[in-house]
């Protein structure tokens, strides 16, 4: 029993010369911001009701905290340009 | 707290700071006050585990460039993932949807190696054990690196193998390095899928290791 995502083109880097260690960053940099990572550590083992619980209560208080920090850091930084580095993803 | 006790009993006595003589008559004590280990003070922060578990680094290591935030412009990742073109492209004079796939299984304990055709039909197979690792060795990057190239000194020389698909399953600590032994081995890597099983409504897991 495997995942049915489409092999080869989901989570696929092509190399580009022959830069193999580049391909693995970029893969890897995907998959932990998807959580990809996160869920397979996660699920090796049993997480008990009460671990569960606090995971989330922390994961809800850091995303209300991050949310409120980043908005004050950009009121910091704001400036009058458009996009401080063009071109970027 | 012995040690304050003891300052306690010298900061009490009537006349502290009295000639040297004098003070050492009427406190012995502070002759032999010294700092006082029952426990070795060499594991000091570890007395409290609770803070020696959260100051720990967690054991499951983290990839390369897993939680690092680079900025690559859109320049250098053009190219790099697959289109509706890609199965059709011709790399080496073979289609990539028909060339050969070098499928890594990196487990905690092993690393496997096979090599398949792109239909599935398995050629080659190695792992770290069967290439002389025995034990707590086979979980080594070493150990993967050296079955990498073994493998693929073999798929090049036996079954011609020059341009591969390479697919890796599973965090161990042989991912990157059986990647970096084939391309080592002479195999010309077109590209790296993860294959990583992951459910977000497993069946219940087995329970939690108590180490």
């Amino acid at each position: 029993m495997g995942i049915r995502h489409a092999y080869f083109m989901s989570r696929t880097v092509l190399v580009k010369n022959n830069d193999v260690e580049h391909a693995t960053r970029v893969l890897n940099r995907i998959l932990g911001k998807e959580e990809i990572l996160d869920q397979f550590r996660r699920t090796r083992y049993y997480e008990k009701p009460t671990q569960v619980r606090r995971r989330i209560n922390y994961e809800r208080c850091k995303a209300i905290y991050d949310e409120d920090m980043n908005r004050r850091i950009q009121f910091l930084m704001r400036t009058n340009r458009v996009e401080a580095f063009p071109g970027n993803m | 707290m012995l040690r304050s006790s003891l300052q306690l009993l010298r900061s009490s006595l009537p006349f502290p700071n009295t000639s040297s003589v004098n003070s050492v008559v009427a406190n012995p004590l502070a002759l032999h006050s010294r700092c006082m280990h029952l426990t070795s003070n060499l594991f000091a922060e570890r007395r409290d585990l609770r803070t020696y578990r959260m100051t720990m680094p967690s054991k499951d290591q983290t990839l390369h460039g897993e939680k690092s935030i680079e900025i690559d412009s859109v320049k250098d990742k053009k190219g790099m993932f697959p289109d509706k073109d890609t199965p059709n492209r011709v790399f080496d004079g073979v289609l990539f949807k028909e060339l050969p796939i070098f499928n890594i299984k990196a487990c905690k304990n092993n690393t496997i190696i096979t090599m398949s055709d792109f239909k599935g039909n398995v050629h080659l197979t190695k792992s770290c054990g069967t290439c002389g690792f025995k034990t707590a060795k086979k979980a080594t990057n070493i150990a993967a690196q050296t079955t990498a190239i073994s493998i693929s000194t073999k798929a090049l020389g036996e079954l011609g193998v020059r341009t591969a698909r390479v697919r890796v399953q599973g965090i161990g600590p042989g991912r990157m390095a059986a990647i970096k032994g084939l391309q080592m081995g002479g195999i010309n890597i077109v590209c790296i899928t993860d294959n990583t099983h992951v459910s977000w409504a497993p069946p219940r897991a087995r329970k939690q290791r108590r180490v």
